[in-house]
């Protein structure tokens, strides 16, 4: 991807102007063009206008099996009750292999089906390593275009530390499940320390009270010591319906919270600000690819040093080193002399 | 250059609760490669074209072992072209006799499968209509 070679795409005629009308398949068309076409993110996201006012993005993850997409389900019916309109992407894991997937989640969102003010988006996590696609924060600003405003954001089953979603949402529910390991692993660092809402769902199970209670010691632990706001913590059993609707409270009153104190439009901030290093870092290394004449000399390095060991760093620091940034046809920063 | 992978709908409209077979066709696509968003029972025609329209969906398979294939694929393809994807594949399979085959096959749905058929088959099949599109 080039930011500088947007003319090297062009929407197709009329789609435009059909998404601007509310055409449910021209938006759909958009998602596919920004997973589908490296050059089609610059074109879109340039014609993508700020809303006043926005979607708020809520972050959902939490191990495979806990009841992700169930709960967004749920809490899309309580937004949809209190007249939002609602978008979601699920996001299911991409075969290593084949490069196929299997997207799974709308068997679970069944019930919403038929209300026009829903948007469901599957979406293969592709080449995303951090639970989701690379693509996902584009289709949550095009259905935030859409007029959506609250979008769910469904990772796939995470294990410790698949955060991209950190940086994707506003607000980030972690959900687990009774019986995945004793308090230890709830003392271990990563997602578990980065959601605003932790819900333990599946209450119908057993060992839910001593899980909750793991949860309480680590984060009345962790505010002793002083450090970031401690999430809040729910519990609910989606199957059973039971604990839903103070879920939704306290979600809800979050957004509120986060609103008052600026914190959603710093995470907004940052988001912005990761994606402009992402767009500059990915046209960096396209630039180098062309100047460099392709990437099989790292390849025929990477054989040898497989073969012989040895480091890699000499030839990056030689490729590295034949980098000069030019500003105006000068040289952005004068070259240091050797002392 | 493009990443274009295709994307399949898989669905089993109606009271019609066999599912182990739909399943296997769904898992023998994604070993071909393709993205396939399993919606699983109890489907209606509505939430089936609604769900590939939001998909964007390039198939969409529907199994039907209850007999009510007639109505299904007629109704799904009504429904396909009211939404304006009615260029896009409609195929599946179940137990359909041939007589039937050939009226859905004139209303534009395209081949439907059935028992003894090669999992390899269905995976070719839909790689030549894609390949066949393209210009």
């Amino acid at each position: 991807m080039n930011p500088t070679d947007d003319a090297q795409f062009v929407l197709p005629p009329g789609l435009w102007e059909d998404f601007l009308s509310g055409g449910r398949l021209a938006c759909a068309r958009l998602i596919s063009l920004i997973e589908n076409e490296p050059f089609a993110r610059t074109e879109i996201r340039d014609r993508l206008l700020p809303r006043p006012g926005g979607a708020v993005r809520i972050g959902v993850t939490g191990p495979p099996g806990v009841g992700k997409s169930t709960l967004t389900a749920a809490l899309a019916r309580r937004a949809l009750d209190e007249n939002h309109a609602v978008g979601i992407i699920a996001v299911d894991p991409t075969s290593p292999f084949t490069g196929g997937a299997f997207l799974g989640d709308r068997v679970r969102m069944h019930s919403l089906i038929g209300d026009p003010r829903v948007f469901i988006r599957s979406m293969a996590a592709r080449d995303g390593r951090g639970g989701l696609s690379s693509a996902a924060p584009d289709a949550a600003d095009i259905l935030d275009a859409f007029g959506m405003d609250r979008i769910f954001i469904e990772t796939l089953g995470v294990g410790q530390a698949e955060l991209d979603v950190m940086t994707c949402a506003d607000v980030l529910a972690l959900v687990l499940q009774p019986g995945t390991g004793d308090a230890i692993q709830t003392l271990k660092a990563g997602i578990i320390e980065t959601a605003d809402l932790i819900i333990v769902n599946k209450t119908d199970m057993p060992g839910a009270d001593d899980l909750l209670e793991s949860l309480r010691f680590l984060f009345d632990s962790a505010g002793a010591a002083g450090k970031r706001n401690a999430p809040l913590l729910c519990s609910a059993s989606a199957v059973e319906g039971r604990g839903l609707d103070e879920v939704w409270t306290a979600l809800e009153g979050l957004i509120v919270r986060d609103r008052e104190t600026g914190r959603l439009r710093e995470k907004r901030r940052a988001r912005l600000e990761g994606e402009i290093r992402t767009a500059i870092s990915g046209s960096l290394w396209e630039r180098y690819v062309a100047l460099a004449g392709g990437t099989a000399d790292i390849a025929l390095l990477a054989e040898r040093l497989s073969r012989e060991g040895g480091s890699p760093y000499p030839f990056i620091r030689k490729e590295c080193g034949r980098i000069k940034l030019v500003r105006d046809g000068r040289p952005e920063l004068p070259p240091k002399k050797k002392e | 250059m493009s990443d274009k992978r295709l994307k399949v709908i898989i669905a089993k409209p109606g009271l019609d609760g066999h599912d182990r077979g739909v399943k296997v066709v769904a898992r023998a696509l994604v070993e071909a490669g393709m993205e396939v968003v399993y919606l699983g029972l109890r489907q209606t025609p509505e939430s089936i074209v609604r769900a590939a329209v939001e998909e964007d969906a390039d198939v969409i398979g529907l199994s039907v072992l209850s007999g009510a294939h007639l109505a299904n694929f007629r109704r799904v393809k009504e429904l396909m072209n009211d939404a304006g994807i009615g260029g896009r594949l409609l195929t599946g399979g179940g137990i359909i006799p041939a007589g039937d085959q050939d009226e859905l096959c004139a209303l534009g749905i395209g081949r439907l499968f059935g028992p003894g058929d090669e999992l390899q088959s269905i995976v070719d099949y839909i790689k030549a209509w894609d390949a066949g599109r393209r210009p």
